[in-house]
């Protein structure tokens, strides 16, 4: 018996003691068939029949114990040698060595698609047109006849006497209007690239971008447009935006406003960016005038209408700190890279 | 339009409205205030007299004087060089505020000064609106006998206290750029009384004239002409040399400046001719004349056939409606004078005053347009004026070409059509109160409200909408509630091409390439370098310059341009793309341009980069039509037979899908390049709108096979015109279904490959969805393969 207990010292002393290598000789020096438990076995011969079961049983514990310590100290020698791999490993976190690039969207392509997003999401389709247009749509169906200023040589690129570089994203509107006479209501978006005879500036460009909506149904009001308007300007500032309607001119509308909203940076307060009022003049829009309606083959007298325009540039100007139009054209990626989203 | 509020006040009790309170309200009545403009600004004045004036000791151009102000006399050190002793100057007292500071007691060079002597100038007044000999452009102001010492209303008395509103007058209200009707509309935003002279009639005196008036163009429809055979030439008074000078208009004497003030109070244009210079006493008004003429600045203008001339005798004598002539010009000692108040057309009116670069007072209002009954009016005060103050006489009846005919007409609206268009619940007492403040008469009739308008609205209100924008105009508006339009649901989607250009950015984004945009408009260079046009390029007929002249037939000019200002901005590694419409005689085009240069990927801490070359650019390519839903089956590539003017010829190729072209890409020629002062830049442009007419490829879900695939490569030596897609072919021919995948996986050419040769390897993926291939049937196929590889491009199995 006392054999045994000086046993099971002697095996977990070293295997305390043993390294990895070590180890694994010590579980042949003690586990294995020959080995030195195994052997206590053979003492069983010599043992009366009745302490067989128990000798036997006081065997298998020793060489469970040995097994279980040996088991432990594997786990431990194997964690410390993890640890000092791990270690080895060790990596400057602060140090960057693989940056995916990233182009960025435009940022007129970027505010573009939240304006359609906005809307697509009220239920508004995009409508397109061509950009070389004829004065027809321009102007003419957008009850601006002929001789009026607005048609001027001077403001608009004309290529032919009747053609034109459109000058605002009515022209879409207005082929919108007559396409869909018959298939009412109509609820679009038009964005689109606009070209006037302006000299480029830090505020002015010959070439900008535009986006008009327009929605043609029963019972339209301009309180619907205040609504719909107000909704857009919250999602695409900020949402305690309010807007505010001033009365304006617009050939294609009446009555026609201008629409400011409540200064996104000062929140209304006043400040240098809206020049201390509270607030910042975003767009034009008003209710489709009745001409409008009647040239395209609607009639006035059942449906109503509003339509409203946004510069793109003096949106993204506004939202994103934009000081001279011409950085939007110039591509330089030190200013593109600002964009990332 | 310029809004004098000294001026306006002679119309309305101004009493208790600041500016700002005024220009709130117009703001809010559709009127936009550009600018707020104090003629002057100066507190703490008084008038004074220089009583001694002597040398500054330690100055060469300073004075220091003793200036007696009345309550006291202060020492002023003053630099002006017409300071002198018995002056009556105007004082700024310590304390009083100029636009340049505030004046503080002081020491100038050992001498006391309390107090400044002040130049108009230094009071903020402009030097356009000083008269010509004003003492104030090269000193200090010298006051006259109207000045008392102690004064302190000086620039009241000198007519420099006004506020003049610069006003934004929208194309619908050209009636605002008369005073008279300005006033009209300033008492309706400010709910005030309006009262404005009477002078109608004023112009039904004199004897028989036997003056000839003759209109030759449909485009002069209306003409009074009024003989006044004698007049007196005299400085105008104060009072309207004030009112000029606020609006900005050049004091001459009582002739000339009746004419531009009359205008300026009827919106008429009004021009006096000299009686001697029309002998004849005739006019005739013609659009046929050609040739040059001088008008009355001097400058010669070269008139062309539709421009209106008013012409006597047959010569012309005046540009109608823009400027009258230096033949027939009020001069110093005229006489008599013949009025003229015309219609001309608006819109010749403005294309002449364009053609010539005349934009003249005149022809703004000509070109805007004029109420109906402008012309009556304006003779009518020009009359009265000239009796009140050129003593004119010798009147001869008015003669009139046309008519000026306005029949007032009335406009209905109800009260729930108003309410349901604007969605709000104005009384009839709101809608009828607006109508009444703007002078309008109106009944009412059960829910209707019947307007009448008078003439000078009438351009602007035709119908009801009209009337409702009055409304909403001239009532608060900002308790509008918001609601949105109740209407049947719709579904609000992008379209497919919308779609397609979404993808494409976003892909071309997640690999690092920028989205640009760019100017639509280029020179002629971009045209003549154009890539696959499809038609001829569109010029403007007037464009801003030569560099804007026509729309660009391709993109990769711009991209090109936009790419050399980045690497001259030490950008470099660079990739852009542009999604853009184009335009040619052939119609519009949307295409998608994209430039690299330099690396695509690239790490310096890791030593990883990847340089874009031909297979970049492919790969891109491959990936945006895949990603947009076409399978790679239906794309294939062509040698580049379309430009090798701009593309390299041996590395670069066509893209094409479905059989139909879909673009260009691969490296730029290098001597294209040069000219740009580039190098090494690969390009790319796609036709979208095959992409967008193309239907994208079911989607089905693949089939995984049960069954274990064998992989076998093959090594061949080939020669090097040997193209990888006809080895890729001619494996998948003769290995039919069970081969599940082919590709090359090395090409190599250099040391131990004859030249002219290179070596190809393949790797090939046996597999099939029914069973499991047995080693023999996998060794027979592939042996087929590696045989008609050999005997079909003569290669050689390494």
């Amino acid at each position: 018996m006392l054999d045994l207990e000086a046993l099971k010292n002697e095996a977990l002393n070293a295997v305390a003691n043993a390294d990895s290598k070590t180890l694994e000789d010590l579980r042949i020096e003690y586990l294995s068939k020959k080995g030195k438990i195994q052997s206590l076995m053979a003492q069983m011969r010599d043992l009366p029949a009745e302490e067989k079961p128990k000798f036997g049983q006081m065997v298998n514990d020793l060489k469970n114990a040995v097994s279980a310590a040996m088991d432990a100290k594997k786990a431990e020698l194997e964690e410390v040698l993890m640890n000092a791999k791990l270690l080895s490993e060790k990596v400057d976190i602060t140090l960057d060595a693989y940056t995916p690039k990233q182009g960025t969207l435009h940022p007129l392509t970027l505010v573009q698609k939240e304006i359609e997003d906005v809307f697509i999401g009220m239920g508004y389709n995009v409508a397109e047109g061509p950009e070389l247009e004829s004065d027809l749509y321009n102007f003419t169906k957008a009850n601006t006849p002929e001789g009026h200023p607005a048609r001027d040589m001077q403001d608009t690129f004309y290529v032919d006497p009747t053609h034109l570089l459109r000058s605002q994203t009515t022209a879409i509107q207005m082929r919108v209007l007559e396409a869909q006479a018959n298939d009412l209501p109509i609820k679009v978006i038009c964005p689109g690239k606009v070209y006037r005879r302006d000299d480029d500036d830090a505020t002015h460009s010959h070439q900008f971008t535009q986006c008009e909506g327009l929605v043609i149904g029963k019972n339209i009001t301009v309180a619907d447009l205040k609504g719909t308007l107000e909704l857009m300007i919250r999602e695409m500032f900020s949402k305690d935006a309010k807007i505010r309607f001033r009365p304006s001119y617009f050939p294609f509308t009446e009555p026609s406003f201008e629409v400011d909203m409540t200064c996104h940076i000062c929140h209304g307060k006043g400040c240098p960016t809206c020049k201390g009022t509270g607030w910042i003049e975003i767009l034009g829009s008003g209710m489709v005038h009745p001409n409008v309606l009647e040239m395209a083959g609607i009639d006035s007298k059942v449906y109503t209408g509003f339509a409203f325009g946004v510069g793109i540039e003096r949106v993204a100007m506004l939202k994103y700190g934009i000081t001279d139009i011409r950085d939007l054209y110039t591509n330089d990626v030190r200013f593109l890279d600002g964009f990332k989203r | 339009m310029k809004l004098s509020l000294n001026w306006l006040s002679d119309f309305i009790d101004l009493k208790g409205l600041d500016t700002n309170a005024i220009v709130d309200q117009m703001v809010k009545c559709g009127f936009e205030v550009e600018a707020i403009d104090k003629m002057s600004e100066g507190t703490n004045l008084v008038v004074g007299k220089v009583i001694e004036c002597k040398d500054h000791p330690n100055s060469d151009h300073l004075h220091v004087t003793k200036t007696d102000i009345g309550s006291e006399v202060l020492d002023i050190v003053c630099g002006a060089p017409n300071c002198r002793e018995g002056l009556k100057v105007i004082v700024a007292k310590v304390g009083a505020k100029l636009p340049g500071g505030e004046i503080k007691a002081g020491v100038i060079r050992g001498e006391a000064s309390n107090g400044m002597l002040c130049s108009l100038k230094e009071l903020g007044i402009s030097d356009d609106l000083l008269p010509e000999d004003s003492p104030s452009h090269s000193g200090i102001e010298e006051l006259d006998d109207r000045f008392e010492v102690g004064d302190t209303d000086i620039l009241k008395k000198l007519g420099y206290d006004d506020t003049i509103l610069d006003v934004s007058i929208y194309a619908n209200r050209p009636d605002c750029l008369s005073m008279y009707a300005m006033a009209k509309e300033m008492g309706a935003i400010l709910d005030r009384e309006v009262r404005l002279p009477d002078f109608e009639g004023k112009a039904d005196i004199g004897e028989e004239s036997d003056f000839i008036l003759k209109s030759e163009s449909a485009n002069c429809p209306h003409f009074l002409a009024k003989v006044v055979n004698h007049v007196t030439i005299k400085e105008s008074p104060e009072w309207m040399k004030a009112h000029l000078r606020a609006n900005g208009v050049k004091c001459i004497n009582n002739l000339v400046d009746i004419s531009n003030y009359v205008m300026l109070e009827t919106g008429q244009p009004l021009h006096f001719y000299d009686l001697r210079s029309n002998p004849a006493k005739e006019i005739t008004v013609r659009d046929d004349y050609e040739g040059v003429y001088t008008a009355l600045d001097g400058i010669d203008y070269q008139i062309e056939k539709g421009d209106l001339m008013i012409t006597s005798e047959g010569k012309p004598i005046g540009i109608a409606g823009i400027m009258g002539g230096d033949n027939t010009k009020i001069l110093d000692d005229t006489t008599g004078l013949i009025i003229e108040a015309a219609l001309f057309d608006h819109a010749q009116i403005r294309r002449t005053s364009n053609r010539l670069g005349l934009q003249t007072e005149a022809a703004a209002r000509f070109a805007k347009g004029l109420e109906p009954m402008a012309q009556n009016k304006a003779v009518d005060r020009a009359v009265e004026l000239l009796i009140e103050l050129a003593d004119a006489s010798g009147f001869e009846k008015t003669v009139e070409y046309g008519k000026a005919d306005y029949e007032p007409y009335q406009i209905s609206e109800t009260l729930s059509h108003l309410n349901a268009l604007i969605g709000k619940e104005y009384t009839m007492d709101e809608a009828v109160s607006v109508m009444k403040r703007l002078g309008f008469e109106c009944k009412v009739e059960g829910e209707t409200f019947i307007t009448t308008i008078p003439s000078h609205r009438a351009s602007d209100l035709k119908i009801r909408e009209d009337i409702d924008e009055e409304i909403v105009r001239l009532t608060d508006f900002d308790d509008l509630t918001s609601t949105l339009p109740l209407m049947p649901q719709t579904v609000g989607k992008l379209s497919n091409i919308q779609n397609i250009r979404r993808v494409i950015r976003d892909l071309l984004t997640k690999h690092g390439l920028y989205d640009t945009v760019n100017y639509t408009l280029v020179n002629e260079k971009y045209i003549e370098e154009s890539l696959l046009p499809s038609g001829d390029a569109v010029a403007m007929i007037s464009p801003l310059s030569d560099a804007r002249k026509y729309i660009r037939t391709s993109l990769m000019n711009s991209l090109l341009e936009a790419l050399s200002y980045n690497l001259d901005h030490y950008n470099s590694d660079l990739g852009l793309f542009e999604i853009s419409k184009i335009y040619t005689s052939k119609g519009e085009e949307e295409r998608l341009g994209i430039v690299m240069e330099g690396d695509l990927i690239q790490d310096k801490v890791k030593h990883l980069s990847l340089k874009t070359d031909f297979y970049v650019v492919k790969g891109l390519l491959r990936q945006i039509l895949s990603t947009l839903g076409f399978e790679m089956g239906r794309v294939s590539i062509k040698e580049n037979d379309l430009d090798t003017k701009h593309f390299h010829p041996y590395q670069s190729a066509v893209l094409m899908m479905d059989g139909k072209i879909l673009g260009i890409f691969g490296k730029l020629h290098p001597a294209y390049l040069k000219t740009l002062k580039l190098n090494d830049v690969y390009y790319a442009e796609l036709m979208l709108d095959v992409l967008a007419q193309a239907t994208p490829s079911k989607v089905k879900a693949p089939v995984i096979s049960k069954y274990p695939s064998v992989s076998r490569d093959i090594s061949l030596m080939v020669k090097e015109e040997v193209k990888a897609a006809d080895l890729l072919a001619c494996i998948r021919k003769v290995g039919g279904h069970i081969v599940k995948k082919a590709e090359v996986f090395d090409v190599y050419q250099g040391e131990h490959i004859e030249k002219g040769y290179k070596s190809v390897s393949l790797s090939i993926v046996y597999e099939d969805n029914e069973k499991t291939l047995k080693t023999e049937d996998v060794n027979a196929i592939h042996g087929k393969i590696v045989e008609e590889l050999k005997s079909r491009f003569e290669a050689i199995q390494r």
